[in-house]
């Protein structure tokens, strides 16, 4: 742990003593950034020969499937920061390394989140994340309604996971300890009152909030319109998969006896919500918009894998979490290098792109096919698990799941076919050619997608 | 002022509440009490501003009510069980109106609507000796005696988050606002009191760390409304980088000082079985988060991406000591990982 937390603290420092020029900044810093993740790869593929067994592993005293979420904010952080390059290119220079602070303490939060071995430390953590990434929206944002999108980002959060600590400290008194390690071997609770069903909301409700379930999603598609570049990646990559990690971790531990019965409504909203955002997709104009509906369908399918609780629903949400955090991430950066040189989030203005940056047209088609779950990357595998475990489940969720598919598709491809192909707009002039920065970027996002399918083993967690 | 009044009411306001520490008579803590009130009232309306002479007003008819209710309570305390003494006070009846009388004094909600009005009379300094040291004595009492009703002092403490959230929402003065967190804050601490006494302790600690260091920076900035705010990052960036933090704190949100006293005291409300209001309670405390985020978007989340046009505010150099409201504001905002040395500082 003290590998990643350390060197993590240490860019706090090198922000503030490094040169005063931002190229220097940015280069080290996300340069430093990368080496700390290799570290995590390093540690991650070495944790691999401990993945088949359920034991901890000994190097960060953990359940196999958590180096993955840590390696992907490690992973993330560095791109977060190259792709806010040209955001920041006209502030002043304290102001840069005040953002590169804030990005800082976000991922030390992070990685504090995903590795603790406490639930407190946990829940600790996750309020802890609200504030840089709520700074992140509200003070680096563009328009006016970044406000309220700041508002509802925290007040949703806040209000669902209020509750989620009066719970875990009820569980406290009840098995006296909040350790995850030997929580479960506590004897099992005896619930069976009205109060202890609200007991399990109260400590499933936040990450549903957070993940976000159909129903409590609409702070979600407004922080991503308007926070930066930076704001988005880092919300759609990891702070959802942060409720997917907390619902894993209480449901596998605490709340066994009660989810069967008691899921289903949120089974429902979940499946439900796959169409409906999906839907939504089709008729959105805003492309940032877009993608954060999108998020909202995938992460719809994982609510759904999780909840079903089979060790299928749960590596397949495992790895559709891991696959999204890189789609969506690439497709906000895409997003992104169209804003720069639009200076709009409008679809309808970028269009036919393909004929001026042909090589970005190619990282395009890439992200939407992966967003749509083309084989053979792993966010078809992804989804696969997850409808396979939902149809063991009851066969009728097919209905719902397969529209979703369908549908995703569709928009996925409505997306790269609005921005990429037919002519080009004649207002379109004097664009910026595409920088290798950009491309960086992108072969960083998407590099490790197309990989993973080689190895799927490192990302399955309990299937083996 | 002439410094040697000065110095002799600043040093009655000090043994007026040491007296009230100190007692084990009820008319000795009222003693206390009262002298702790005279001393403040020339403080109070030190510059003859009509405005703060009615605050002192204001605030000497309620406190004089307050210690004269408590007088009373303490007289029928005597005539029922036949001894004067705080700890061994034991008939219900005193003891609630001795209740009633102490929240009246500390301004909690339903009696707290005096507070933000005298708050708005005054300056910055009085109100931040009127937020911190002021609360003290009344809640030393708050501690000591054996509370009958629990159900009465749940309804204060709940009453008051409610009322001192609600009551900040639609303001624009920020003495107004800081009286209303005040009240929310005191909230808190009377709900736990009758369980942990040294919890209401660590949490007075608490608030009054925070609480000293947002009167600090307003002092510093003299903002006495949200707009005089929005336009005083200009005279301090760094400051103003820091204060939402410090203002964050107060509403306490993790990782800064001020979530350790709110969780600890929804650990031991749910561990008396409390779970309902243990969540009640952190669910009102996003009614002043409201008010706390809104000032911190004023101040420093809308800054302009880059210099801007308009004439700044007139720079003068501060007076005021820098020193203490830089430890204040560290304190404020990164004391959370020392919650086991806090806890062992308050012997809980």
């Amino acid at each position: 742990m003290v590998k990643f937390l350390f060197p993590t603290l240490m860019l706090h420092i090198h922000a503030d003593l490094t040169n005063y020029r931002l190229m220097t900044l940015i280069t080290q810093s996300s340069g430093h950034r990368l080496m700390i993740a290799m570290i995590n790869v390093h540690l991650t593929l070495k944790m691999a020969q401990w993945l088949d067994e359920q034991h901890l592993n000994p190097y960060m005293a953990q359940t196999p499937y958590l180096p993955h979420f840590v390696l992907l904010t490690c992973w993330l952080l560095p791109l977060m920061i190259i792709s806010s390059q040209h955001h920041m290119a006209t502030e002043p220079i304290n102001r840069q390394r005040t953002y590169i602070m804030l990005l800082t303490s976000l991922q030390f939060f992070l990685i504090l989140a995903f590795s603790a071995t406490e639930l407190i430390m946990f829940y600790l953590m996750f309020e802890a994340t609200l504030l840089p990434t709520l700074m992140i929206i509200t003070r680096w944002g563009n328009q006016a309604e970044r406000l309220n999108a700041g508002m509802y980002f925290l007040f949703y959060t806040l209000a669902s996971s209020l509750p989620l600590l009066v719970a875990l400290l009820l569980l406290q008194n009840t098995t006296g300890t909040l350790s995850l390690l030997t929580l479960q071997y506590s004897n099992p609770l005896n619930l069976s009152t009205y109060a202890d069903k609200l007991w399990w909301a109260g400590c499933l409700i936040a990450f549903l909030v957070k993940m976000p379930l159909y129903g409590a999603h609409l702070w979600l598609p407004k922080a991503h319109v308007e926070a930066p570049v930076a704001g988005s990646m880092i919300l759609a990559a990891v702070l959802l998969k942060l409720g997917g990690y907390g619902m894993m971790r209480m449901i596998l531990l605490v709340l066994e006896p009660l989810s069967k019965e008691l899921s289903y409504p949120f089974i429902v909203f979940a499946l439900w919500g796959v169409v409906m955002t999906g839907l939504i997709c089709l008729r959105q104009t805003d492309l940032k918009s877009l993608i954060a509906y999108s998020s909202v369908s995938h992460m719809g399918l994982v609510v759904g894998g999780i909840l079903v609780q089979t060790p299928w629903g749960f590596a397949g949400a495992l790895i559709l979490m891991i696959a999204h955090g890189l789609t969506s991430s690439a497709l906000f950066c895409l997003a992104n290098t169209n804003y720069e040189r639009i200076h709009s989030r409008n679809i309808l203005l970028a269009r036919g792109l393909q004929m001026v940056l042909p090589l970005m047209t190619t990282w395009w088609f890439i992200a939407s096919l992966a967003n749509l779950a083309l084989p053979p990357l792993p966010n078809l595998m992804g989804e696969l698990m997850i409808l396979t475990s939902l149809i063991n489940w009851s066969p009728w969720t097919l209905a719902l799941t397969g529209a979703g598919v369908l549908i995703t598709a569709s928009y996925s491809l409505y997306m790269f076919l609005m921005t990429q192909r037919g002519p080009l707009p004649t207002h379109l002039i004097a664009l910026d050619p595409s920088h290798s920065r950009e491309h960086l970027l992108m072969a960083l996002h998407l590099l490790p997608l197309l990989l993973l399918i080689f190895k799927p083993h490192l990302i399955w967690g309990w299937v083996s | 002022m002439s410094p040697y009044i000065l110095a002799i009411l600043l040093f009655s306001l000090g043994l007026g509440t040491t007296i009230t520490f100190s007692s084990t008579h009820w008319l000795l803590a009222w003693v206390g009490l009262e002298i702790n009130t005279l001393a403040m009232l020339p403080l109070m309306a030190q510059n003859h501003h009509p405005r703060a002479v009615e605050a002192a007003t204001k605030y000497f008819l309620i406190q004089a009510s307050g210690a004269a209710v408590l007088l009373f309570a303490g007289v029928i305390n005597a005539w029922l069980t036949g001894q004067w003494d705080i700890h061994q006070a034991a008939h219900p009846l005193p003891i609630a109106i001795i209740t009633l009388a102490l929240s009246l004094k500390l301004g909690l909600a339903p009696l707290h609507s005096w507070l933000p009005e005298v708050f708005q009379g005054l300056n910055l300094t009085t109100n931040l000796i009127l937020a911190t040291w002021q609360k003290l004595a009344p809640l030393a009492l708050m501690l000591q005696i054996q509370p009958p009703h629990s159900s009465l002092l749940i309804f204060l403490g709940l009453m008051s988050t409610l009322g001192g959230g609600w009551g900040g929402l639609n303001q624009t003065q920020l003495r107004k606002i800081l009286a209303y967190s005040s009240t929310a804050q005191l909230g808190w601490m009377i709900l736990v009191v009758q369980f942990s006494p040294s919890l209401t302790t660590l949490a007075i600690l608490v608030y009054v760390v925070t609480t000293s260091a947002t009167f600090l920076t307003l002092k510093l900035n003299k903002a006495t409304n949200i707009n005089m705010l929005a336009i005083s990052w200009a005279k301090a960036p760094a400051l103003m980088a820091l204060t939402p933090l410090v203002l964050l704190s107060l509403a306490g949100l993790p990782p800064m000082t001020g979530f350790m006293p709110k969780w600890l005291i929804l650990q031991e409300l749910s561990k008396q079985g409390l779970p309902a209001t243990a969540t009640i309670t952190a669910l009102t405390a996003l009614l002043s988060l409201y008010y706390y985020l809104r000032l911190t978007y004023a101040m420093t989340l809308t800054m302009f991406p880059n210099n801007i046009t308009s004439t700044p505010p007139w720079r003068l150099p501060s007076a005021q000591l820098t020193l203490p409201l830089a430890i204040l504001a560290l304190a404020a905002i990164s004391l959370l990982p020392l919650t086991p040395a806090a806890m062992a500082l308050v012997a809980l």
